[in-house]
C-alpha cells in the first residue's frame, strides 16, 4: 500500500509532510473501502441466508422439511413436491387468483387516479398544494389497522363485503398517498421545456403530453405500478378482515396458519416472497424516487 | 422540485391543477377520511342504545320517555298502526293486517268500515290469492263484547260506525297492513317509564304479558367500549408488548439502516448489488418474514440443526413456548428488523444523496475520521430524512401483527395490531374492534407530535 502512494507522488517535488499526510489518508481510504465492502458482505448475508433457508425448505420433499437436523439448500435433494403440495391446498388456487385480481385492480385504480394529481403536483403551483401534499403525507402515515375495522362495518352495512372488489377499493386508498407522490416526482424528472418546445412547435398540451412527457414517464409510471401491485399483493390485516369466503393468498395463508402442517407454512412463506425476488430487481433504481420524495 | 406556471401572467384562477387532483381528493375522502371518522365514532357510539317511548301508538305522538336495550318491560296493550311506506319491507316488523269490509250490521244497517283479520274468517278468495269475501269469528270468551266492531279506519283509536255479529257474512273490499305497538311499563333506573312503542324493537316472553326490549332507535355516547378494551386481560400484555417492541426494534434499526445506506453511498464496485440485496425486504410481506423466521427457531428448525451439527447442543431446544417468552420477542425482534429496516435505509439514502459531496470531501480533506464525519457531518444533515423515516417506522412498528402470529400463535405473545384482530374476527366485536383501532391512531399521533417536537427543540437549542 505504502509503495503505490509514493510511486504516484514521486514525480513532483513536495514536501514530506503533504507525502505523509497523503500516504496516511490513501491508506486509510483503502482501509475503509475494505471495511465497507466487509461490512456490506455481511449485511448482504444477514439478507440472503435466511432467504437460502426457505428457498431450500420449499424446493424439497415433505420429508425432508419435517426431518432433523436440516440440511441446506445444496445439500438435500431438490423436489417440488412441497410446493405442489401447498398449492394443492383447499383455498390456495383460489386465493392466488383473488390475490392477483385485487392487486391489478388496485394498480390500475391507483395509477389512474394518482397520475393527474402527480402532474399537477409537479408542474403547476395552485394554492391548497401544500395542504394537499401535507393531507396526503398524513394519509400515507396512517395505519391500515385504523382504517380495516370501519371499512369492514361500512361494506358489511352496504352488502359489498366479502369481495375482491371491495377489498381492491380499500387497497387503492392504502396505495394511492405513495402512488401520488411517487408520480409527481416521476413527472418532475421531465423538464417542463420539452413540453413547452412540443407547443411551441404548435402541438397542444394534450399533444405535447401524450407525445412527449408519456414516453419518458412510462418507465417511471410502470416502477410505481409494481411497487403498487407488490403492496397490495403483501397486505394481510385488511384482506383478513375484508374477507371470508374470497380471501386473498396472504389472508388464506394466515387463516389456516394453526392448523396446518410446516411444508405448508414453508412454502406458502416461500410462495408469497418470489414477487419481491423479482419485482424489487426491476426497481431498485425507482426506490429513492419513490421514498425521497416522501422525506421532502 | 421544478414546477412551472402555466397561468403566469394571467389573472383568473387555473382551474386545470384543481381538475387533476380532483379525483384522487375524492377517492381519499371517501375511502379513507369517511371511514377513519367512522371508526371514531364506532369506539365511542352505541348504536341502537335507547328506546324512546311515547304517548300514544303514533310515531309522532310526544315522548314519555327512554329505556335502555335490554330492560324488561311489563306489556299493558296493543295496537297497530300504519307503516311508513318506506319501512313496509323490514322483515323485523311484527303486523296485524286489516281488512276493509262491507256487511249488514248487527242491527240491520248496510255497513263499511275496517276490522282486523283476526275477527274474519276468509271463505272466498279471487284468482291472485286476495280474499273477497269471509264470515265474522266468533268471540269464544264469555267476558268480551259478543259483537265485532268495526272501525271507521285501520285504527283501534278511530270511531267505531258499527258492529257485526258472529257468523255474518262480509265481502272484503280491501286490506291494509298495520304495524303492532304494544304500550308498555318498565324501569329505567329508579324512575318507572309507561309508553307505546313498535312491536319491532320488542321481544314479547312466555305469554304475552312480558317482553324484553330487544334495541332502541336511538344512540348514545358510551365509554363501554373503551371500558371493555383497557379490562381485557391481553390489553396491557398487548400495550406492553407493542412498547417494548418498539423500544427495542427502532434504535437498532436505525443504527443497521445507515450503516447500510453508507455503504451504499460509499461508490464501491457493485453497490447496485448490494442496493437490490439490502431492499429485497422491502418487497415482503410481514407474514412472509414471520415464516422465514419461524422456519429458523422451530423445534426442528435451522438454529437447533446448526447447534447441533456444531455440537452445541444434544438434544433440539423448544423456542417458541409459553415458557421461553423471550425467545419469542428475540425471534420477533429479528423478524422485524430483518424486515423493516430496509424503509428506513431507503429513506436515509435518499436524505444522503442531498448532501452535497464537498461538504463531505471537505471534511475528509481536514482529516475527520468515519465517526467524525457521520457524528458531526452527516447526521445533523439527515435530520429530517431521519424524523421521516422515525415517525414512519414508529407509526409502522403499533401495526406489527403477522410476525406475532407467525411465532406465537397470537397468544402467548400478543401485540395491540393483534388484539384489534381478534375482537374483530374472532370475538365479533366491532365496537371494542374500533376501540382499539382508535387507540392505535392516538399512540400514532403521540408519538409523532413526540418527534416533530423533539426535532425541533434540538434546532432551537442549536441557534
Amino acid at each position: 500500500m505504502t509503495t503505490a502512494a509514493e510511486t504516484q507522488t514521486a514525480p513532483v517535488q513536495v514536501s514530506p509532510e503533504v507525502k505523509a499526510i497523503h500516504r496516511r489518508m490513501l491508506r486509510r481510504h483503502r482501509l475503509t473501502r475494505a471495511l465497507t465492502y466487509l461490512v456490506g458482505i455481511l449485511i448482504s448475508l444477514w439478507v440472503l441466508i435466511p432467504i437460502l433457508f426457505i428457498t431450500s425448505m420449499a424446493l424439497t420433499t415433505p420429508a425432508e422439511v419435517r426431518a432433523y437436523p436440516k440440511g441446506i439448500l445444496p445439500f438435500i435433494p431438490l423436489s417440488m413436491e412441497t410446493m405442489q403440495f401447498f398449492l394443492s391446498s383447499r383455498g390456495i388456487l383460489p386465493g392466488l387468483r383473488n390475490s392477483v385480481i385485487v392487486a391489478v385492480i388496485t394498480l390500475v385504480l391507483s395509477t389512474l387516479i394518482a397520475a393527474p394529481a402527480g402532474y399537477a403536483l409537479s408542474r403547476f403551483i395552485f394554492r391548497g398544494k401544500d395542504i394537499f401534499r401535507l393531507s396526503i403525507l398524513a394519509v400515507r402515515a396512517f395505519p391500515i389497522v385504523i382504517l380495516s375495522i370501519p371499512l369492514a362495518v361500512v361494506f358489511l352495512r352496504t352488502g359489498i363485503y366479502d369481495s375482491v372488489y371491495s377489498l381492491a377499493l380499500m387497497h387503492t386508498a392504502l396505495a394511492l398517498p405513495t402512488t401520488i407522490l411517487v408520480l409527481a416526482s416521476v413527472f418532475s424528472s421531465i423538464p417542463y421545456e420539452l413540453e413547452e418546445a412540443a407547443m411551441v412547435f404548435g402541438s397542444s398540451p394534450l399533444q405535447a403530453f401524450r407525445y412527449v412527457v408519456l414516453p419518458l414517464v412510462l418507465p417511471g409510471i410502470a416502477a410505481s405500478a409494481i411497487f403498487t401491485f407488490v403492496l397490495s399483493w403483501n397486505e394481510v390485516f385488511a384482506a383478513t378482515i375484508l374477507t371470508i369466503q374470497n380471501r386473498t393468498l396472504p389472508a388464506q395463508v394466515l387463516v389456516t396458519l394453526n392448523q396446518s402442517s410446516e411444508p405448508y407454512q414453508f412454502a406458502g412463506g416461500f410462495f408469497m416472497m418470489i414477487p419481491a425476488l423479482i419485482f424489487i430487481f426491476y426497481i431498485r433504481r425507482y426506490l429513492f424516487n419513490m421514498w425521497g420524495q416522501i422525506s421532502k | 422540485m421544478t414546477t412551472a406556471t402555466k397561468a403566469k401572467g394571467q389573472r383568473n384562477i387555473n382551474w386545470a391543477p384543481y381538475i387533476l387532483i380532483l379525483p384522487s381528493f375524492i377517492y381519499l375522502i371517501l375511502f379513507f377520511g369517511w371511514p377513519m371518522i367512522q371508526g371514531l365514532i364506532l369506539a365511542v357510539r352505541e348504536e341502537r342504545a335507547l328506546l324512546t317511548l311515547r304517548t300514544d301508538a303514533e310515531r309522532n305522538s310526544p315522548a314519555v320517555g327512554q329505556l335502555p336495550r335490554g330492560t324488561q318491560v311489563d306489556i299493558l296493550g296493543q295496537q297497530g298502526n300504519q307503516i311508513p311506506p318506506e319501512e313496509a319491507g323490514q322483515d323485523n316488523l311484527l303486523t296485524e293486517v286489516w281488512f276493509q269490509v262491507r256487511a249488514e250490521s248487527s242491527d240491520g244497517q248496510p255497513l263499511e268500515g275496517w276490522t282486523p283479520e283476526r275477527r274474519i274468517r276468509v271463505r272466498e278468495s279471487n284468482a291472485n290469492g286476495a280474499p273477497i269475501a269471509g264470515t265474522v269469528r266468533s268471540i269464544l270468551s264469555s267476558s268480551a263484547d259478543p259483537l265485532t266492531s268495526v272501525y271507521a279506519e285501520a285504527d283501534e283509536g278511530s270511531d267505531v260506525v258499527g258492529k257485526l255479529e258472529a257468523r255474518a257474512p262480509v265481502e272484503i273490499l280491501g286490506q291494509a297492513t298495520l304495524e303492532v305497538w304494544f304500550q308498555v311499563k318498565g324501569q329505567n333506573g329508579s324512575e318507572t317509564i309507561e309508553g307505546w312503542m313498535p312491536a319491532r324493537y320488542l321481544n314479547v316472553l312466555g305469554d304475552g304479558s312480558r317482553g324484553r326490549i330487544e334495541e332502541g332507535d336511538t344512540s348514545q355516547f358510551t365509554t363501554k367500549y373503551i371500558q371493555s378494551m383497557v379490562n381485557d386481560r391481553f390489553f396491557w400484555p398487548a400495550l406492553r408488548t407493542t412498547l417494548l417492541l418498539i423500544v427495542l426494534i427502532i434504535p437498532a434499526q436505525f443504527v443497521l439502516a445507515i450503516i447500510m445506506a453508507l455503504v451504499i453511498q460509499a461508490d464501491l464496485k457493485g453497490s447496485g448489488l448490494f442496493l437490490y440485496v439490502f431492499s429485497i425486504a422491502l418487497g415482503v410481506s410481514d407474514l412472509a418474514v414471520g415464516i422465514l423466521w419461524y422456519s429458523i427457531f422451530t423445534q426442528s428448525g435451522y438454529l437447533n440443526s446448526i447447534l447441533q451439527g456444531l455440537g452445541l447442543i444434544d438434544a433440539p431446544i423448544i423456542y417458541l413456548s409459553a415458557d421461553t417468552r423471550y425467545w419469542i420477542l428475540i425471534a420477533i425482534w429479528l423478524a422485524e428488523m430483518w424486515r423493516a429496516t430496509a424503509i428506513v435505509m431507503v429513506i436515509v439514502v435518499a436524505g444522503m444523496q442531498a448532501i452535497s459531496r464537498e461538504v463531505l470531501e471537505a471534511a475528509e480533506v481536514f482529516g475527520a475520521t468515519l465517526w467524525q464525519r457521520i457524528r458531526y457531518v452527516i447526521l445533523p444533515l439527515l435530520r429530517p430524512s431521519l424524523q421521516v423515516a422515525l415517525i414512519l417506522r414508529t407509526i409502522l412498528a403499533f401495526q406489527v401483527f403477522a410476525v406475532v402470529i407467525v411465532m406465537s400463535g397470537g397468544d402467548i405473545i400478543t401485540v395491540l395490531a393483534n388484539e384489534t384482530y381478534r375482537q374483530y374476527y374472532e370475538l365479533r366485536n366491532f365496537n371494542v374492534a374500533a376501540a382499539y383501532a382508535s387507540f392505535i391512531l392516538l399512540l400514532s399521533m403521540i408519538t409523532s407530535m413526540f418527534y416533530l417536537r423533539a426535532v425541533r427543540t434540538q434546532e432551537e437549542v442549536a441557534e
